[in-house]
């Protein structure tokens, strides 16, 4: 298969005018200002209370003036690397690069072998750490599903052990609860990177908090963040509007409610610990309006992460967003058009951590068929936003002038000294249907469950080494014990 | 010997680098140091395609090096065939094929697909061209006593021809000494079947079934 860089020359569409742009920014410092935020986090109350907001301790609510929201807009960085294992799949954030992400945290996976859908476990993490270890434009690994045959309280502990066995990509946490959570990923990330000075130089560990909407900075999430944030280490901080439920039904309404969030606990994180990385993060859901079912990537959904990405663009902060995700329960075509239609305009709009890759049913199943098709939709998706090259080399003029009108530019050199810019799929068959039938009449899940055995059969990652694996037991034991439960 | 040994190399190399000017340069000294032209394309061009073939196979080279290698050993060829003629030599080859686009058609990139594949599976392979009347392909199979008629149609309205020279292959007395197979986007398996064909429904597979059909009629 061919992994394009991730590069988009294609200039990102917009959704928001200038107007909509300054409209939504404006109404978001208002509702911090004048309605304000509610806070549980009784630390980062001080820390707003601090840097001038007015707080009401009993009602726990903050109402953020505009000047600090605004300042602290100023110190967030504006680009940075999510550092790995191995610095060769360090990933950049930086407005012109493209990185492939995963969502989570699932509880269920689709057995590779029985079709079957069970509860996930360990085992799940660290073999779909592993595929990614393998794909090679995969950059990122984010537990899909956590372990439920491990201690729930220290989940996060078993999620990063699985995966630092099976990949030397940056790991990006998924939900971490509880700031001891927090407190014990970070030791483990510390032994792992050889130091914490070693970890705060080159971040080998990001970590998710998701707040809650509409408006609310909830305890544990917060003060997970801020622990993280103590370390320098990339936060991503994570909204999701649900449109008619917990933000309002029209699009505008809940791009407004999710930035105002968004820019609220980032005015907590810069004014405690200026020059935190953090990633303007969106993954809203549409409230299907005949039921109050919800979905991930119905239009209504899309467009408010499409907004939330403009939005982020427009503040310089990184972004992470939407992506191949959808509310499918199988392998199906709700799965595929879904997922193309919603990556697809998130990668258009300027994504920056694309892909979303490899679950169903609004991020809570993995499908390891599902890990693989997302891929290659996702590297489909970064050769469409390369756009058009023109030059006297890619005109081919001497070329085509060689050719002439009647020949051909199969055996040209020209057509062999770009054959390796073409697109190559891992999983697309386009061969007619006689030859598709001599080879089983494969459908492309049936490819991919095949490809997807292959990889766990063959792929060997580099191994961490034996006191590095002890030191790790040792830390998630600590954990299982010193975390409340 | 050293010079022989030094041309061989350079016919060899040439496919390999998918260069046409450096095969038919070597392709002229072989004939100027009277190299047998036998000898040049079976030690020579043939090892070459062979090596491109096989990486082919492993999935390390693109079915676009396999056509240059293919195009780049027939212009060196072109430049040896006379003296193949002059010693009334003759190629082991796998088989003879006359190939080309019926009359009326003038698609012939798919035709050139399997042309080049046939070439690099080690057929001698005489492409007559496109929009070609049948009694053409008669002519040319009965010249170079063909193995095979390979005959593309791209339009559903000109897959009639490939009847009409399906009829004449039979007339000519040649049905019983030859393979006749069809393909292109206008033809259907249940076509090739009602006009006495075989049929594949693209280039890797023309080459297998015309390799095992080849293998029965033996």
């Amino acid at each position: 298969m061919t992994v394009m860089v991730g590069l988009r020359n294609l200039k990102p569409i917009e959704v928001l005018n200038k107007d909509a742009l300054s409209n939504i920014h404006l109404n978001s410092l208002e509702l911090l200002e004048k309605m304000g935020v509610k806070v549980y986090s009784k630390e980062a109350l001080t820390i707003l209370e601090e840097s001038g907001a007015d707080v009401d301790r009993k009602k726990q609510m903050a109402k953020i003036p505009p000047y600090l929201v605004e300042e602290a807009l100023r110190k967030a960085p504006k680009s940075f690397k999510l550092c790995a294992r191995n610095p060769k799949n360090d990933v950049k954030l930086d407005g012109k690069h493209i990185c492939c992400g995963l969502d989570g945290t699932g509880l269920s996976t689709i057995d590779l072998e029985t079709g079957e859908r069970r509860p996930s476990t360990k085992d799940d993490v660290a073999k779909s750490a592993l595929i990614i270890d393998a794909l090679k434009g995969a950059d990122l690994y984010f537990p899909s599903v956590t372990p439920l045959d491990f201690p729930k309280h220290a989940h996060v502990l078993h999620e990063y052990d699985a995966t630092v066995n099976n990949t030397e990509k940056h790991f990006m946490s998924g939900g971490t609860y509880l700031p001891e959570e927090a407190i014990y990923l970070i030791k483990m990330a510390v032994a792992v990177a050889g130091g914490l000075k070693e970890l705060r130089e080159r971040p080998i560990l990001s970590a998710v908090a998701c707040m809650m909407s509409p408006l609310i900075l909830p305890l544990a999430e917060t003060d997970a963040m801020l622990e993280f944030s103590k370390q320098g280490i990339p936060v991503v901080a994570m909204t999701m509007p649900l449109t008619g439920a917990t933000g309002p039904i029209t699009l505008a309404g809940s791009v407004l409610i999710g930035n105002a969030q968004i820019l609220g606990i980032n005015t907590v994180i810069q004014m405690k610990y200026p020059g935190t990385p953090l990633i303007y993060s969106s993954f809203p859901l549409s409230m299907e309006v005949r039921t109050g079912a919800f979905a991930v990537s119905f239009p209504e959904a899309t467009m408010v992460a499409v907004g939330h990405i403009q939005m982020a663009r427009n503040y310089g902060l990184p972004n992470f967003g939407g992506g191949n995700i959808s509310s499918a329960k199988i392998p199906d075509e709700q799965a595929a058009y879904e997922k193309a239609l919603c990556g697809l305009m998130c990668m258009l709009a300027g994504g920056d951590i694309c892909g979303t890759i490899g679950l169903l049913e609004n991020y809570t199943v993995l499908s390891y068929e599902q890990l693989l098709i997302d891929y290659e939709m996702y590297d489909m998706m970064l050769r469409l936003v390369q756009g058009i090259d023109v030059n006297e080399d890619t005109l081919a003029l001497d070329t085509i002038y060689k050719v002439g009108p009647e020949g051909h530019f199969l055996a040209e050199k020209h057509t062999l000294d770009h054959t390796k810019d073409v697109w190559i799929p891992m999983l697309a068959d386009p061969s007619p249907y006689g030859t598709w039938k001599d080879k089983g009449a494969k459908s492309v899940v049936d490819v991919a469950k095949e490809k997807a055995k292959e990889i766990i059969a063959t792929h060997k990652p580099a191994p961490l080494d034996r006191d590095m694996k002890k030191r790790l037991a040792e830390i998630i034991k600590e954990g299982e014990k010193g975390i409340p439960h | 010997m050293q010079e022989k040994q030094a041309v061989l190399s350079e016919l060899e190399n040439a496919v390999k680098d998918f260069d046409r000017e450096a095969a038919v340069e070597a392709a002229r000294k072989a004939l100027k140091i009277g190299m047998d032209p036998i000898e040049a394309i079976e030690k020579g061009l043939t090892k070459g395609l062979r090596e491109v073939g096989s990486l082919f196979g492993k999935g390390e080279l693109f079915i676009t090096h396999l056509i240059a290698a293919a195009e780049t050993m027939s212009s060196a060829i072109k430049v040896i065939e006379p003296e193949i003629l002059a010693r009334k030599a003759k190629r082991k080859v796998l088989g003879r094929v006359v190939i080309g686009t019926v009359a009326g058609d003038i698609h012939d990139i798919g035709k050139n697909l399997v042309s080049c594949l046939l070439t690099a599976a080690g057929f001698e392979v005489h492409d007559v061209g496109k929009d070609i009347p049948t009694e053409k392909f008669i002519e040319k199979a009965k010249e170079v006593e063909a193995n095979v008629i390979g005959a593309s149609a791209l339009m559903t309205v000109t897959t009639p021809a490939q009847k009409e020279l399906a009829d004449a292959i039979t007339k000519s007395g040649l049905k019983a000494k030859l393979v006749y197979i069809v393909g292109g986007a206008a033809v259907t398996p249940q076509w090739a079947e009602e006009i006495g064909a075989a049929y594949a429904p693209d280039a890797n597979s023309a080459v297998k079934v015309i390799k095992s059909l080849m293998e029965i009629r033996k």
